[in-house]
């Protein structure tokens, strides 16, 4: 009854009207304010709404495990990571991998083959596909967070993450991708495949870059925040989207080759709206997160 | 220039008297013709008919085709100009118009019109101009509307010979004058006909001058004496009458009829439509003169008719009335459509003399099969009233006199052999009708002699009359007349024919036309000596002008064209039939009684015919047209036979008429110049002293005159007859719809038989079903009577068994009463047997009981001392056993309360002991509860912990990373420096070398 009173009673009416994440933020804090944080619901509330961009940061953290879900143990951890980032930072310093005009991306990208112990013996050695979507991640990232510790482990865990849990799931993508798109609209996927243009699209960009790149940092975190709560498949539904939004252009285009190269630079301007779409698309195909209303987070 | 020649040779050919030469050069001409478009030929042809009056060219130009049209027309209006030609221009040019050319309505725009006026008004040719009014009225009817510019001139035409007639400026001879004044009535006729309003404008402003009011007295007002008052006087306007739309849906032969219908002439005007009425008095007036001359027969035919003779006006109603009763039931329904004549019309369908008539129409033996089924119940009828059994006797033979049977044989077996040239196309069975007319014909003619004198007496006609048949005596002239007169009747039969059925024969035109010959035949019969004819026919002649006192009925025309018969009958004497047909006449005619018996005996075989016929006269007039049609054809073939022996068959009369005027003129002339004409000079004298000179021309003239008044009577009938087909289209389908009529009144009546006796089984049957219903009716009042009287028995026999049953039902309670009573007779009996046995017992019960209570009564003594025995004893032992008793009372007191104390102790001890349980119970739970979260909270911890130590965990890692990558530098490092110190040694070891060899050195 408590929480009832503190509940806006114009709630009800936002979403209706259109506005978003008004409420979910108070919902966020509340979730936020149990002193052991619930991954899960965490989880199912990134996946239904988007983050207020004040808490992302924090989110992300617990959702890649950065940081544990007590907050007494907050401190403690993050002293813990700063002085491993110390460390590494130090040690690579020391054997002079980098130096102090090393641009951050680089920077990170070596801490991380340190810590994966897969640190080339040499600078010179030519970097792996791996460290090229790292770099990318890590480039976005770096946009969207300002710390450079928090950065660090989040790009880090991010791409742990990518590694490990979405090992088996991500390859699966592009024939999910045709699936849906033959859905939503298989003139298009005909004439893609008429173009023999569907294993020729930037998979590589959209899937193992999760769009690091493709989308401007303000879409690509609500992206972002899909995927780190656990779904791989919003990847699927903003390739699909993409394809449907610029759906006139490549119907023009014949040719595979430029029908990639317009998707790997898609214009810029209208990304947000894309995402939302695709966020919806997502929605309909996948439908809502169940086993968690809103209700619940009351 | 070869074809030039050619030509010539073919016009030399042209009159050929080879036939066959003649037709292929005609062929050959036609050819020409349709092939060459330029006017030479056409000129050529007519300036050969014009030199040599060659038939031939002239038939060769009247059925020219349409582009020579122009070529002709020009050429006419050539020779048109020129006085000596124009005769003869006008005569081809009535010729080519009587042909009715495709072409015709070009005329009016043509030069020749204007000519052809110009001529008619200034022409001072009585020849000329009675021709050229011929044509013009012949002309006028094809072009009606575009004539109408020339209006004017038509009336000033007539204007100028109306007057010409009376005044006679050229002094002509009034022979011609006659025809002169024949083609102004002609004229008069047409243009009020067609143009009645301008006509009547034209003559109120023409004859109110002074100086033409005499013309008008004299000549135009006898002529509107025989006119009715046109319709168009009152609806018309003279606008409306000129206009094109009147004319457009007019044909020929339509404004023709038209013009016909106005006239009060009977002959010339119509009976059909609304005119028939107009023209009904005139036959109707004809039956009261009849009596005259024949008054048994005439009497007779009264009797027949039932009626009286009085009211000329009521016979026809009166036979109508009784025909209708005596008339076979086909005839009846077409009677009663007749107003008053229904006989003759019903019967004298043109179907039946169409075959005569109009020969390529109508087939032969469609027309004779009509003919002789509509003749038949006439003939039927007539012989019934008249007491005849046979009331034509054999009517093919009997009718014509023994002369002329000759003839018929001569007729009849050519046609019996199945050879119908146009002249024989006449079948048999036609024939008896035709044969029984010609006493009707006869009788007629004998009847309306008298009609027919009155009609003469308007014009001076006897004079000529008398003169024309004193003058033509030749026997040459005679032929030709005779040929003429057989032309004109067949005309006038022809004219009368299809419009006037009946009229043509009542009026008095025909009768005069046949009968005044036979009347000068009647001398010629007799006396056999042309002198005597011509005599006795003078009288004849001048007493009919003075009988006359009806003359105003008959019409000028009528007048004048008695004038031809005399001269034509007056040279009877070769036409065998003719006499044959005239003596019988003359028996008619004749004061003296005596002869007509003797006469008709030989002419019929039986004296009674004449009774009857005029029947037929009034039934069938038609009868009189077919036989006089036939005669005309008779005449014709005996013409040929006699003149034109190679002019076989294949010629129509028409032109054997034509070519015989021709060829009469021809030999005429050349006679003439031979005979000396010494008889004749009496009569010149006579006739008013012309010069014998002249005289020829004259005649000749008067013959051309003849020629072409006949050529326009012809063309005439030839409208009559394109508008009598049309007509007898109209009688068939009428004829057809009325048998249907009759046919369908016949089912009607058989039907209405039907219900009348299927009504009449319906009453017998409803009797019978009404007598069977009272035969039913009687068996069920029995059966009711039966069935109550049974019911009565019944009920009498229920009561009965009732008081019966009652009677039962008393017994039986009685014996029920008395069972019971039995019954409670035996329950008593029982009942005290029962109660004897039982009071039996008792008895023993009592004596036994008694006997025991004598026993216990000494038992009781016993135990009564017994028990003061024991009392005795007992006082003595009862004082110890209470104290006792109160002892232990006491004892078991204490120990009870000392028990419920223990109990007490016991349950205060148990109280207890359960509070410390329930008091540990919940310490337990709280630790428990404890445990659990410190469970929880160990668990929080451990997952703090692990966190923090996954944490550590990763610092670890990345510290051994570190270290790993430091040892990693390290042992480069390390590797490099040994290989660095390495070579360093051996350097050294090189230097030391060296140095010891450049020591040793």
């Amino acid at each position: 009854m408590a929480e009832d009173s503190q509940r806006n009673f114009r709630s009800v009416y936002y979403e209706k009207v259109g506005f978003r994440g008004v409420e979910e933020k108070k919902s966020l804090e509340i979730l936020l304010k149990d002193d052991r944080l619930d991954i899960e619901k965490l989880c199912t509330f990134s996946q239904r709404f988007p983050l207020p961009s004040m808490y992302r940061i924090l989110v992300w953290k617990v959702l890649l495990g950065i940081i544990p879900p007590h907050h007494e143990s907050h401190t403690l951890v993050m002293k813990y990571r700063t002085e491993q980032y110390r460390d590494v930072y130090h040690a690579l310093q020391v054997i002079r991998f980098i130096k102090d005009f090393t641009p951050q991306v680089e920077v990170f990208l070596r801490m991380h083959q340190l810590e994966s112990g897969r640190l080339p013996r040499n600078l010179a050695f030519p970097l792996e596909p791996e460290d090229e979507v790292f770099l990318a991640i890590a480039k976005a990232m770096e946009e969207v967070v300002e710390d450079n510790i928090d950065c660090y482990w989040l790009v880090s865990s991010f791409v742990n993450q990518l590694n490990n849990k979405y090992k088996d799931s991500l390859p699966q993508l592009p024939k999910v991708l045709e699936q849906y798109l033959n859905v939503e609209d298989n003139r298009l996927l005909a004439h893609l495949k008429a173009c023999s243009a569907v294993s020729k699209l930037p998979y590589n960009l959209w899937f193992k870059k999760c769009f690091a790149g493709c989308l401007p940092e303000s879409s690509l975190q609500r992206v972002w925040d899909k995927v780190i709560s656990g779904s791989c498949k919003i990847l699927v539904f903003v390739a699909l989207e993409i394809l449907l939004t610029f759906k006139m252009k490549i119907m023009a285009l014949t040719n595979a080759e430029k029908i990639t190269q317009f998707l790997e630079n898609i214009p810029q301007d209208n990304t947000d709206a894309i995402v939302s779409k695709a966020i919806d698309l997502w929605h309909k195909h996948c439908g809502m997160p169940v086993h968690l209303k809103q209700v619940d987070f009351f | 220039m070869a074809q030039q020649a050619n030509i010539g040779e073919l016009f030399s050919m042209l009159d050929s008297s080879v036939l066959l030469v003649q037709e292929d050069i005609t062929a050959v001409f036609k050819d020409n013709l349709s092939s060459d478009r330029g006017p030479m030929l056409v000129n050529m042809l007519v300036d050969y008919y014009l030199e040599n009056n060659s038939q031939q060219a002239l038939q060769i130009l009247s059925t020219l085709q349409e582009p020579h049209d122009k070529h002709l027309l020009d050429k006419i209006n050539e020779y048109m100009g020129k006085a000596a030609t124009r005769l003869h221009t006008l005569s081809l040019l009535g010729h080519v118009i009587r042909r009715q050319p495709s072409w015709k309505h070009k005329l009016s725009q043509a030069p020749l019109l204007l000519s052809l006026l110009k001529c008619l008004k200034t022409d001072t040719d009585v020849v000329v101009l009675t021709t050229g009014v011929l044509v013009l009225i012949t002309m006028l009817p094809m072009i009606p509307q575009s004539g109408k510019m020339y209006l004017h001139d038509f009336f000033g035409i007539f204007g100028r010979l109306s007057s010409w007639c009376l005044k006679n400026p050229g002094h002509v001879a009034e022979i011609y004058l006659v025809h002169l004044h024949a083609s102004v009535y002609a004229l008069f006729h047409r243009l009020y006909g067609m143009y009645p309003c301008n006509f009547v404008s034209f003559l109120r402003s023409h004859y109110s001058m002074k100086e033409n009011l005499e013309t008008f007295e004299e000549v135009v007002k006898p002529m509107m004496e025989h006119v009715r008052i046109h319709p168009e006087l009152v609806t018309g306007s003279k606008d409306h009458e000129l206009d094109p739309r009147r004319w457009k849906r007019l044909e020929t032969h339509d404004v023709v009829i038209e013009c016909a219908k106005i006239s009060l002439d009977p002959k010339e005007a119509s009976y059909e439509d609304s005119y028939y009425s107009v023209s009904q008095p005139v036959s109707l007036c004809l039956q009261p003169r009849q009596i005259d001359p024949n008054a048994i027969p005439y009497i007779e035919t009264h009797i027949n008719y039932g009626t009286s003779t009085s009211t000329p006006y009521s016979t026809p109603r009166l036979t109508l009335s009784q025909m209708q009763g005596q008339l076979p039931q086909i005839l009846s329904p077409q009677s009663t459509r007749l107003s008053t004549e229904p006989q003759q019309v019903a019967i004298w369908s043109p179907s039946a003399v169409c075959g005569m008539t109009t020969p390529p129409t109508s087939p032969g033996i469609v027309s004779s099969e009509s003919s002789q089924t509509s003749s038949q119940p006439y003939s039927k009828y007539f012989s019934t009233p008249g007491g005849k059994g046979t009331p034509l006797g054999t009517p093919a033979t009997s009718p014509p006199p023994p002369c002329i049977s000759d003839d018929f044989v001569h007729v009849s077996l050519p046609s019996a052999a199945a050879t119908p040239p146009k002249k024989e196309d006449k079948p048999d069975p036609g024939r008896p009708s035709l044969s029984r007319q010609q006493n009707v014909i006869n009788s007629e003619k004998a009847l309306e002699v008298p009609g027919s004198k009155s009609s003469v007496n308007l014009s001076d006609l006897p004079e000529f009359l008398g003169c024309l048949a004193s003058d033509e005596d030749s026997v040459e002239k005679d032929r030709e007349e005779d040929a003429i007169s057989k032309e004109i009747s067949e005309i006038t039969t022809a004219d009368a024919e299809p419009v006037v059925p009946r009229g043509g024969f009542d009026s008095p035109f025909y009768h005069t036309s046949e009968s005044l010959p036979a009347s000068q035949k009647k001398p010629l019969s007799v006396a056999s000596s042309v002198q005597g004819h011509s005599l006795s026919s003078e009288p004849l002649a001048s007493s009919l002008d003075k009988s006359g006192p009806e003359g105003a009925r008959d019409t000028p025309k009528q007048a004048f064209t008695p004038i031809d018969r005399p001269c034509g009958a007056s040279d009877e004497s070769l036409a065998g039939n003719r006499v044959g047909q005239s003596s019988m006449e003359t028996s008619i005619l004749t004061p003296s009684p005596c002869k007509v018996p003797a006469q008709r005996r030989m002419g019929f075989g039986s004296g009674q015919p004449p009774s009857y016929e005029h029947l037929f006269e009034v039934a069938l007039p038609k009868t009189a047209y077919l036989f006089v049609s036939k005669k005309t054809e008779e005449l014709l073939k005996k013409v040929k036979g006699n003149q034109d022996e190679d002019c076989t068959s294949s010629t129509s009369p028409m032109e054997v008429l034509d070519r015989l005027i021709q060829q009469g003129a021809d030999a005429h002339t050349k006679e003439l110049n031979k005979l000396p004409l010494p008889s004749k000079s009496a009569d010149w004298t006579h006739f008013g002293g012309s010069p014998p000179s002249d005289e020829i021309h004259t005649l000749r003239n008067q013959l051309l005159l003849l020629h072409n008044q006949l050529l326009y009577e012809r063309f005439k009938r030839q409208q009559h007859a394109l508008r009598n087909r049309r007509l007898l289209r109209k009688v068939i389908k009428a004829t057809a719809l009325e048998e249907h009529n009759a046919a369908m009144k016949d089912q009607l009546k058989l039907q209405e038989k039907d219900i009348q006796s299927l009504k009449l089984s319906l009453q017998k049957e409803q009797a019978r079903y009404h007598q069977f219903q009272e035969e039913h009716d009687n068996i069920v009042a029995q059966l009711h009577s039966q069935i109550r009287q049974l019911q009565h028995d019944r009920e009498e026999f229920y009561n009965q068994s009732q008081e019966l049953q009652t009677k039962l039902k008393d017994c039986r309670n009685m014996i029920a009463n008395l069972r019971l009573e039995l019954k409670k007779a035996n329950n008593k009996v029982c009942h005290t047997e029962l109660l004897l046995s039982q009071v039996s017992q008792k008895l023993s019960n009592s004596e036994s009981v008694q006997q025991q209570m004598e026993f216990l009564n000494r038992q009781l003594l016993v135990l009564g001392e017994v028990n003061e025995l024991y009392l005795e004893q007992l006082q003595h032992k009862h004082a110890d056993t209470t104290k006792e008793v109160e002892m232990m009372q006491a004892a078991f007191r204490k120990e009870l309360e000392k028990a419920k104390f223990c109990v007490q102790q016991q349950s205060q001890r148990l109280d207890a002991s359960q509070k410390r349980v329930v008091e540990l119970e919940s310490q337990l739970s709280k630790k428990d509860h404890l445990l659990l979260e410190q469970k929880k909270y160990l668990e929080d911890v451990k997952i703090q912990a692990r966190g923090q130590l996954q944490a550590v965990e990763s610092r670890y890692k990345a510290q051994k990373r570190i270290t790993q990558a430091f040892e990693l530098e390290i042992l480069d490092l390390y590797g490099r420096w040994e290989k660095d110190s390495l070579s360093k040694k051996l350097d050294d070891e090189k230097t030391e070398a060296a140095e010891a060899a450049e020591e040793r050195w």
